[in-house]
């Protein structure tokens, strides 16, 4: 059947299938994708640190430390707030004292007059208003208004007076207190020049006391100084002497480790066949810095060249002598500048 | 190493291009896989449905001619309908052209198996193709992460100092590949034995049915000459 064949309209169509597939394919990449994060942890958890030692101090020191420097901290602002306190005090001498009675006082007198004014304005709102009531009673009592007219007069030059009075007792106040400040600065100024006066025996008394500290001061300058050459030259003694004895224990060492290069050779060291027991073959040999064997060369040869070859090989298989890195720099050095020589001998090495 | 170069998608990127090849070949493999996935699944789910209404309606009680009739002949039908059809219609053009039974039942027979060998043919299309996947995708993974090893080989004997922290990064995006090849080839696998099992019994019903039909042509057949005989 040609239908069969061909795409049939109840077969199932592909497109649905494509796009839930890219789902499914979309899906697990960005399942993959979030997931990546906490995979990539892992390893850094596990990784090999390359720590280097910085210091002893481990974090619960530093803590320590933290909190001794805020309890330190604490103590320090504790004991610079006291002064705070006295420092306000020692700044109100008499000068201070003046200003503040001046002030006081130019206070008082003002707030006094203050008040006798506001006294006189509200009696004077009493008076007109009395006067008002006066007024309806004038026809009644003018005799009574005559009095009262009076009275009235008198009350004023009675405030008046009680005024000037006071003004004039603010007046006396000031000159008094102006006179306490002028006698104030003349006892100050006689403190001053007492004081001078003390200053310069003080001063002529030091000078005195210095000049003779400079000359004990020089000689013991001098004395130092043959004392330091002394020691110098003493010091000097000594570097030669320990100079030497570095020297000896570097030739100790030296001879310590070539015995021990020595058996190593030997060890390694494969006698060829046929070597006579007569044959002596002297190789010397250089080392590099960290024991590796720079040359290895024949002074003396044995006349038989296999042999020779046998002492050179044997050297340098028991070659990187790493002993050397054991001893110190010094030691190092004197060992590498001087060749080493083995005798080589049926015998052994020597 | 920090987790940026240890990123998959990274690692991807600075894979060689071989790998990189064999990367894009099994996304493209499990992508198609996961395409014939659905298809056949929603194919094989149809057929399923399709062919418990045919029975249902094939064993009703219903008139054979009028069951046939019902079917429009320029309408392909798919499943039993379709081994039905084909066989009742070779059925109806042999009988008015020969009287022997046995003629008109071997090709009612032969066009039935005709019909089934397409059905079959139909249901396990590109099923072949689901069992390449599952089969040789892994096989394409290894081969990429045996390639990305090997150049990664290569080019650590040029470098001075061999440590993990080098070889790492190589044999991780090599690894990507099987990685993939694996997830290409498991779904395959397990929708390729579900699919062929489900196509499979599918068929098995196909066959039955087309032998019960068999049987009531030859009951009528039976029937009819006997009655000729008779009369």
């Amino acid at each position: 059947m040609p239908q069969d064949s061909s795409r049939d309209p109840q077969d199932v169509g592909y497109g649905w299938p494509t796009i839930l597939a890219i789902g499914v394919h979309v899906l697990i990449v960005a399942f993959s994708l979030i997931s990546l994060p906490t995979r990539t942890e892992e390893p850094d958890t596990t990784s090999i640190v390359q720590a280097t030692f910085v210091s002893t101090e481990t974090f619960t020191d530093q803590a320590q430390q933290a909190s001794e420097q805020q309890a330190a901290l604490q103590a320090g602002a504790q004991a610079e707030e006291p002064p705070p306190e006295p420092a306000p005090e020692p700044p109100a001498p008499q000068e201070d004292t003046q200003a503040q009675a001046e002030a006081a006082a130019r206070a008082e007198a003002e707030a006094q007059a203050a008040q006798e004014r506001e006294r006189a304005l509200e009696e004077a709102q009493a008076e007109a208003q009395r006067r008002e009531q006066e007024a309806e009673r004038q026809a009644e009592e003018e005799a009574a208004q005559a009095r009262a007219r009076e009275e009235e007069a008198q009350r004023l030059a009675e405030e008046r007076a009680a005024e000037e009075q006071a003004r004039v007792e603010a007046e006396a106040e000031q000159q008094r207190l102006r006179e306490e400040q002028a006698r104030q600065e003349q006892e100050a100024e006689a403190e001053r020049q007492r004081e001078e006066e003390a200053r310069r025996e003080r001063e002529a008394q030091e000078q005195r006391q210095r000049e003779a500290e400079a000359a004990r001061q020089r000689e013991a300058e001098a004395r130092a100084a043959a004392e330091a050459e002394a020691a110098m030259q003493r010091q000097l003694e000594g570097e030669a002497a320990a100079a030497a004895a570095n020297a000896q224990q570097a030739q100790q060492a030296a001879n310590n480790f070539s015995n021990i290069v020595q058996r190593a050779v030997e060890q390694a060291w494969i006698i060829p066949g046929g070597s006579g027991d007569s044959m002596r073959a002297v190789i010397s040999v250089r080392l590099g810095p960290s024991g590796e064997v720079l040359l290895a060369n024949i002074v003396t040869s044995s006349g038989n060249s296999a042999f020779d070859q046998s002492a050179v090989q044997a050297v340098e298989q028991a070659a990187p002598f790493r002993e050397l890195l054991q001893l110190t720099p010094e030691q190092q050095r004197y060992i590498r500048q001087n060749p080493m020589t083995f005798n080589f001998s049926p015998g052994g090495v020597r | 190493m920090n987790d940026n170069t240890m990123s998959i998608p990274h690692l991807i990127m600075s894979a060689s291009t071989v790998v990189q090849l064999v990367m894009l070949l099994l996304v493209v493999g499990s992508i198609l896989s996961w395409v014939v996935i659905f298809q056949r699944s929603i194919a094989v789910r149809r057929a399923k449905r399709e062919y418990s209404q045919f029975e249902e309606s094939f064993w009703s009680g219903v008139d054979l001619n009028e069951l046939y009739r019902e079917i429009p002949a320029d309408d392909p039908r798919h499943g039993a309908e379709h081994i039905f059809q084909s066989g009742f219609r070779e059925f109806n053009r042999l009988m008015p052209k020969t009287r022997n039974a046995d003629t008109i039942l071997e090709g009612v027979q032969r066009s039935m198996r005709v019909a089934w060998s397409r059905e079959e043919d139909r249901l396990t299309q590109h099923l072949t193709f689901l069992a390449t996947v599952a089969s040789a995708s892994p096989y394409i993974g290894l081969f990429g992460t045996v390639w990305g090893i090997m150049g990664s080989f290569q080019s650590l004997s040029m470098s001075q100092q061999a440590t993990l922290a080098t070889v790492a990064p190589w044999i991780a995006e090599a690894l990507i590949a099987t990685a993939m090849g694996l997830f290409a080839a498991i779904p395959a696998v397990i929708f390729y034995n579900r699919l062929s099992n489900d196509v499979g019994r599918l068929l098995g019903k196909y066959e039955d049915f087309a032998e019960e039909f068999h049987a009531i042509l030859h009951r009528n057949l039976q029937g009819r000459d006997s009655s000729k005989s008779a009369g």
